[in-house]
């Protein structure tokens, strides 16, 4: 594993039991790993370790992910951070996004899907520039979506979506260039799995394609990648 | 509360029985009263007194039944507390467990490996469960309007393809004089609801049963009807199908989590609609789910 610069996370999870194994299942997939047990701890290692990445759980004594992410980003300070969310409830994912984390994992979690997470937004990460997750207007060509109102609009004109279309696209347009799987879109956007799973993703899909006006076979935003899932294939960026 | 009831009849009982007692053993003066009355007078005095008596009686009962409704409702928010508690508990571990799993992965136990990896996923599947009935409890359900035609359709063919070709699969949907009407609901839950009944139905089920899906409009409602030829459920067990985590005899050997009806019942109440279910043993069951169709005033 002498690579010449294995990215070094720092790992904040006040279990011992998950902190050791996921330290060891990372350590062999090739990273460096900084462990911290609480929030206050997390923001003293980001300090002194300068950690290329954070994973850092959401409910932890002292101060927990959430205040610590916060106070990360109030400084201005853009690491990318990914938080492990403890509970199903959709307010806490939303919160995720909504604070500036830039991705985030349900526990329990396949540790294979977070090296994935990591290696994602480690790639799309810009040294020292907000992510895009941290913004609260994304522009894509004609397409502007405001995530504090929760509207999205094409050329100026508001267009009408569900909140679970929203969200979709939300999540979509915060990870460009990226091929997000069904069942990840399942789990972050719907927050558990389905039956149907996989169909209620394409028909959401499908209702927002056909909002944006988007052609599935000469997509300008949304592209089908058979078997793999849906990535968003234009360029986004923060503000109008 | 119960205890102020008890006073307001205590109280003046108590104030009655000590003045005569006073009267009639000191010296204070006790005279004779006559009360006299007209015929009409006293019968008014004797049903304004009835009145009180009845009154008093009934907001009685009133509270008891208020009190046993509220002792019920806490019950209910007690279970789902603690079992969002446990979900919060189990969740942990499991990322931990799932964690060391897969930094065995090189060893040379894979048999093991993979069965401790299989009921680690069993696990995993209950808490996302556990998860769903507490998460139904407080998120915010979209309201749109939702084809039911084409959702039982799609819920019948995935059915379909679940069961096989050993099972008889039947489904009726009334398109004449006109079809179902729209509801307003989420559609995925609603597809949820439904695919979980009629799973049951296929995997409680043996090859040659027949199992149906049928709706109909019935004033302001629809209802929704899986049925099927199967085993049936034992009367001891037809009230407790619905509790969380109940799992009845003849599922033992059969894979469930216990949640698969609760989170129905979860999800048709929030859609402020009702379930109920009938049942013969050996001949089988018949589960009803039944939805408004202007869908919930309150959420």
């Amino acid at each position: 594993m002498d690579q010449p610069a294995a990215h070094k996370i720092l790992l904040v999870d006040d279990e011992e039991a998950i902190t050791e194994n996921l330290s060891a299942f990372l350590k062999r997939s090739g990273f460096q790993v900084v462990i911290a047990a609480n929030g206050q701890q997390a923001l003293a290692a980001i300090g002194d370790e300068s950690p290329d990445i954070v994973i850092m759980d959401v409910l932890m004594p002292e101060m927990d992910g959430r205040q610590a992410l916060r106070q990360l980003r109030r400084e201005e300070n853009w690491i990318p951070v990914i938080l492990l969310t403890q509970i199903g409830e959709s307010t806490e994912r939303a919160m995720a996004l909504e604070e500036g984390a830039d991705d985030y994992l349900n526990k329990p979690f396949n540790p294979h899907e977070l090296v994935a997470r990591i290696k994602a937004v480690l790639r799309r990460a810009k040294q020292g520039q907000p992510p895009l997750s941290a913004a609260w207007i994304l522009t894509s060509g004609k397409l502007t979506l405001d995530r504090r109102s929760k509207k999205a609009s094409l050329d100026g004109d508001p267009i009408n979506l569900t909140p679970k279309a929203f969200s979709l696209l939300e999540y979509l347009m915060t990870h460009p260039g990226e091929v997000v799987s069904r069942e990840r879109l399942l789990d972050t956007v719907w927050g558990w799995d389905y039956p149907i799973g996989t169909r209620a993703v394409d028909t959401r899909i499908a209702e927002l394609r056909s909002a944006l006006g988007d052609n599935a076979s000469q997509p300008i935003f949304i592209e089908t990648l058979p078997v793999l899932g849906y990535q968003f294939i234009h360029d986004v960026w923060v503000g109008k | 509360m119960k205890f102020k009831t008890h006073w307001y009849l205590i109280l003046p009982l108590t104030f009655g029985f000590v003045a005569a007692l006073l009267l009639n053993y000191t010296a204070l003066p006790n005279p004779v009263l006559y009360l006299r009355a007209d015929l009409g007078t006293f019968l008014f005095l004797i049903g304004a007194g009835a009145s009180c008596l009845g009154w008093i009686t009934a907001s009685f009962v009133q509270r008891l039944k208020f009190f046993e409704k509220e002792i019920e409702e806490k019950s209910v928010r007690d279970r789902r507390k603690f079992l969002s508690l446990l979900d919060h508990e189990l969740k942990n571990p499991l990322t931990a467990i799932m964690a060391g799993l897969a930094n065995l992965n090189d060893g040379t136990q894979q048999e093991t490996l993979h069965s401790v990896e299989a009921q680690v996923q069993r696990l995993s599947r209950l808490v996302a469960d556990l998860r769903k009935l507490s998460d139904l409890e407080t998120r915010p359900i979209e309201m749109n309007g939702v084809n039911l035609p084409v959702l039982l359709e799609e819920v019948f063919v995935l059915a379909q393809s679940r069961a096989g070709e050993d099972r008889v699969l039947n489904l009726a949907i009334p398109k004449a004089p006109w079809p179902l009407p729209e509801i307003q609901g989420d559609r995925d839950l609603l597809f949820l609801a439904v695919h979980n009944v009629i799973d049951n139905a296929i995997k409680y089920t043996k090859p040659g049963d027949t199992i149906e899906l049928r709706a109909n409009e019935e004033g302001s409602q629809v209802r929704i009807e899986i049925a099927d030829t199967g085993p049936g459920i034992p009367a001891s067990e037809t009230s407790q199908v619905w509790g969380e985590l109940f799992r009845g005899e003849a599922a033992r050997g059969i894979p469930g989590s216990g949640l698969g009806l609760a989170l129905v019942q979860a999800i048709i109440r929030r859609h402020g609609g009702q379930t109920s279910l009938r049942s013969q043993l050996d001949k089988g069951t018949v589960i009803t789910l039944t939805l408004p169709t202007h869908g919930v005033t309150e959420l």
